[in-house]
């Protein structure tokens, strides 16, 4: 008898082997992820992107921010209670007893103090405490914050970016080696400590024994492997494949099929991502306000969600995304309707159109990909050719900044508040009059809007319904002037397999999922 | 054959050498250009669009982005010379330090593609040499063509709907199950998975490794194959076209002989020449495969780098890939002038 060749006879040995299956087990020693998040520092104040998934499952602010139509607005994290001045220029924080650092170090007044000190001079999101005049210990448990003007300090305490509390001493190993964080460096009091990481590949968390919540019930995972997968489509069949438990970013064109799917519990959320478009006010002829009503009474807003959000999503009030304050039914809308849009370009002396506007928006988004051709072709309709230009984020963002009359017309934005107030971020951001423009990609100068916003930030922390009077006030007139197009504020959905209980959505926090709470149904 | 003169060899890799540090130099000077052409601002990528003018304008002073252009070439170069590839925008960690953490899964997968297209292409291209005229041949023909027409990542699209969602036998992601550390912990030797669990003896490890590089491998071995698999027959023939292989016949030695210790023997150079060189093609192959795979090496940090326009991460990959493409360059023409005089003096 002949042999076959040893490397034939080892190529099938070695797949006989494969195939006999893969590890894999649905127990608490770990909850399996896939995750597109990618970490850019470990530094718990330079944080300001994605990493924030694995950061607040390390660390924990003073306090948690509730979901709209939560009974309470705040639940305690690190400070149990709090109470603010009359006048709102102090706010008064006092401290969880018994809580450990995960390097053994106990939380006291000090660590906060120097904490929020090292965010308001190297931080990421430094800016939201910009009200922050000085931090004090007032006792070991107790800390106070000064303020230069009134705002809403619980909401900028709760944020997930820059308020993370961190142990003292990882802050002075931070004093002395600036990088210290980034070898993997976990210091906070979460209940969950960084076990290993591989770049772009995986995060390992592992349960902290001393966690303050404690691990007396059953369920909870003790580990926590997160795969970095940035592909929606391989996370679907990983999760399908039963390789992962969760993942966060499936694909909305699944959403029919998985939903019918009885293994899976299917949670469709609102989320505080909204997706604009701004109009380049400072050139023709979107310099008229009435060619640029004309161009958002063009918009085919449902066509919008229907193609780019496979549904999931509500039109845009304004850029202020449904959900987080001061959003608000009564800022109107436009809806689509193209004799008016006709005839307000005729008003503006562009009868049937005929100019080109080049419309910018980023190559690496999926949503902005699908509705783009959509919006270009609504406008068509009413005799405006749209040249459609993809770009990679970073090169759109350099061209929108460079010069404004050598910019494009229409830059398609999807934005986020970096913590639940949209006024001061996305409001002042997006829209307030600035000399270089940060986020003001209209370039748009309105010195009724810019004082309305002013007032309304500085009365937030302490007269809140007077603020959100301001507040629509200001995003009403955005509207009427056309400033930007608000097409829609998107949703999200997330399959959850049955024997998983404890997922929760928190629109406060959109980049975080709170593994804790999770646990196996059974 | 005369035996190659060391001297003459010497010079002959010396000047290839020179030649080689030129190419490199050239590379970086090229892509150092184009990756400054495009319209961004690398301090603005080092912060993320959040960040405000004030802290732009320190990032760029902190590392030079400020300065003219050719002063900071100039650093770079400096850098590079010291073998300093400077600091990811994306990740702020040293490039080297992101090379070397990611190189160990694209070796390995490279390896395992190399191992299919040696292991395949050779025998095919033996065998359908015996198989002339037959419809066995033009199978292996088609077979061989169809491999190195098909794109990688349509191919690697395609297996993962077939053998992960259909079929359910290979898994779709990664180097290992997430769980496997909690079950069979890999020993890290080599950061070959698959070489490190067999010589540890972890065989749960190894299996879960050996399924996951499957598909990844035959995704990028499938030009590999067919370019080997069309060399070896072309040389084949030409090799049996011989006389002293008629004479083998003649003096009735069994075909499979004939085929194995006499043909292919001679016929293999130009094959080894080809696997050769197919390993450069294969590292820029990795791009798509690594993608689809989310296999965390090379190919997966390059595309993130490109999407991210991470200047020195660009760069460094680069001139990683060129030093790669060269340094096979040079083996290849080192052991062909070794071979060959007349390469020497040409």
């Amino acid at each position: 008898m002949t042999k076959a060749p040893s490397f034939v006879r080892f190529a099938t040995l070695a797949l006989a082997l494969a195939l006999l299956g893969v590890v894999s087990a649905q127990s608490t020693t770990a909850l399996r992820v896939a995750s597109t998040a990618s970490v850019t520092t470990w530094d718990p104040s330079l944080s300001f992107s994605t990493e924030a998934v694995y950061l607040a499952n390390i660390y924990e602010p003073l306090l948690w921010a509730n979901a709209a139509g939560s009974t309470e607005k705040f639940t305690p994290a690190l400070a149990t209670s709090w109470e603010t001045s009359a006048d709102g220029l102090a706010w008064t924080f006092h401290l969880r007893e018994g809580v450990k650092f995960h390097d053994g170090e106990s939380l006291d007044a000090d660590a906060v103090v120097r904490s929020i000190d090292r965010h308001r001079a190297i931080g990421g999101a430094a800016f939201i405490w910009a009200p922050v005049s000085d931090v004090v210990a007032v006792d070991a448990m107790t800390v106070r914050f000064d303020l230069a003007y009134p705002a809403p300090l619980d909401l900028i305490a709760a944020s997930l970016y820059g308020a993370w509390i961190v142990s003292p001493a990882a802050l002075d190993a931070a004093e002395a080696d600036e990088g210290y964080f980034e070898a993997g460096i976990a210091a906070g009091t979460g209940p969950y400590t960084l076990a290993e990481y591989q770049p772009d590949a995986e995060v390992v968390l592992s349960a902290f024994a001393d966690y303050w919540g404690g691990w007396a019930e059953p369920g909870h995972f003790q580990n926590v492997v997160v795969s970095i997968v940035s592909d929606q489509v391989l996370q679907e069949q990983m999760l399908l494949a039963g390789e992962v438990d969760l993942a966060l970013s499936l694909p909305p064109t699944s959403y029919a099929s998985i939903s019918a799917d009885a293994r899976y519990a299917v949670q469709t959320v609102v989320t505080p991502f909204n997706y604009v478009g701004f109009l380049n006010t400072v050139r023709a002829p979107l310099d008229d306000v009435r060619v640029r009503q004309a161009i958002s009474y063009a918009v085919p807003y449902d066509d919008i969600i229907a193609v780019g959000a496979e549904g999931l999503g509500t039109q845009g009030r304004g850029p202020v995304p449904q959900g987080i304050y001061p959003w608000s039914e009564e800022v109107p809308q436009y809806h689509q309707d193209l004799d008016k849009a006709r005839q307000l370009l005729a008003e503006a002396g562009h009868e049937g159109g005929g100019f080109t506007l080049r419309l910018t928006y980023a190559a690496e988004n999926a949503i902005e990909r699908a509705f783009a051709p959509v919006l270009a072709d609504a406008l068509g309709e009413i005799g405006i050719q749209v040249e459609i230009e993809p770009l990679l984020f970073n090169q759109q963002w350099a061209i929108a900044k460079a010069d404004p009359v050598e910019a494009q017309d229409i830059f398609l934005l999807l934005y986020w508040p970096t913590y639940s107030d949209a006024g001061s971020d996305n409001l002042w951001s997006m829209f307030h009059s600035s000399d270089v423009p940060f986020f003001n990609l209209s370039y748009w100068r309105n010195s009724v809007f810019d004082d309305l916003v002013d007032r309304a930030i500085e009365l937030t922390g302490t007269d809140r319904a007077t603020a959100q009077a301001l507040y629509v006030d200001a995003m009403t007139l955005l509207v009427d002037d056309a400033a930007g197009l608000y097409f829609l504020d998107a949703g999200a959905w997330y399959a959850i397999p049955t024997y998983l209980s404890g997922f929760e959505y928190n629109i406060n926090y959109p980049f975080a999922t709170f593994f804790y709470p999770i646990r196996l149904a059974n | 054959m005369a035996e190659p003169d060391p001297v003459d060899l010497l010079k002959f890799i010396t000047r290839r050498l020179a030649l080689s540090i030129l190419v490199l130099v050239g590379v970086a000077t090229i892509v150092f250009a184009l990756t400054r052409i495009i319209p961004s601002d690398p301090a603005a990528l080092y912060l993320g669009p959040r960040a405000r003018p004030a802290e732009i304008a320190d990032i760029q002073k902190r590392f030079g982005f400020d300065r003219p252009l050719v002063e900071q070439y100039g650093q770079y170069l400096r850098g590079l010379a010291r073998g300093d590839l400077g600091n990811s925008l994306a990740t702020k960690r040293p490039v080297t330090q992101e090379l070397g953490s990611r190189i160990a899964a694209t070796l390995e997968l490279m390896f395992a593609a190399m191992l299919l297209a040696v292991g395949i292409g050779v025998p095919l291209g033996v065998v359908s040499t015996r198989l002339r005229g037959s419809l066995g041949e033009a199978v292996v023909r088609v077979t061989s063509v169809i491999g190195v027409s098909l794109p990688a990542f349509w191919l690697g699209l395609l297996l993962q709907l077939l053998f992960v969602h259909v079929l359910g036998w290979f898994p779709s992601a990664g180097r290992v199950d997430a769980g496997l550390r909690f079950v069979a912990p890999i020993t890290n030797i080599t950061g070959l998975n698959l070489l490190d669990t067999l010589v540890t003896g972890n065989l749960t490890a190894f299996r879960d490794a050996l399924a996951h590089i499957v598909l990844p491998a035959v995704t990028l071995a499938a030009y590999p194959i067919g370019l080997v698999t069309r060399m070896t027959r072309a040389a084949m023939l030409e090799v049996l076209s011989q006389d002293y292989i008629r004479t083998a016949r003649a003096y009735g030695v069994a075909e499979r002989r004939v085929l194995g210790r006499f043909a292919l023997r001679n016929a293999i150079g130009p094959t080894l020449t080809v696997i050769g060189l197919t390993m450069a093609f294969m590292l820029t192959g990795t791009f798509y495969v690594e993608v689809i795979y989310a296999w965390p090496g090379l190919g997966s940090f390059t595309v993130r780098s490109f999407l991210n326009v991470d200047y020195p991460a660009i760069l460094g990959m680069t001139l990683f890939g060129a030093a790669g493409y060269v340094l096979v360059n040079l083996l290849v023409d080192a052991s062909q002038a070794l071979l060959d005089p007349r390469v020497r003096v040409a």
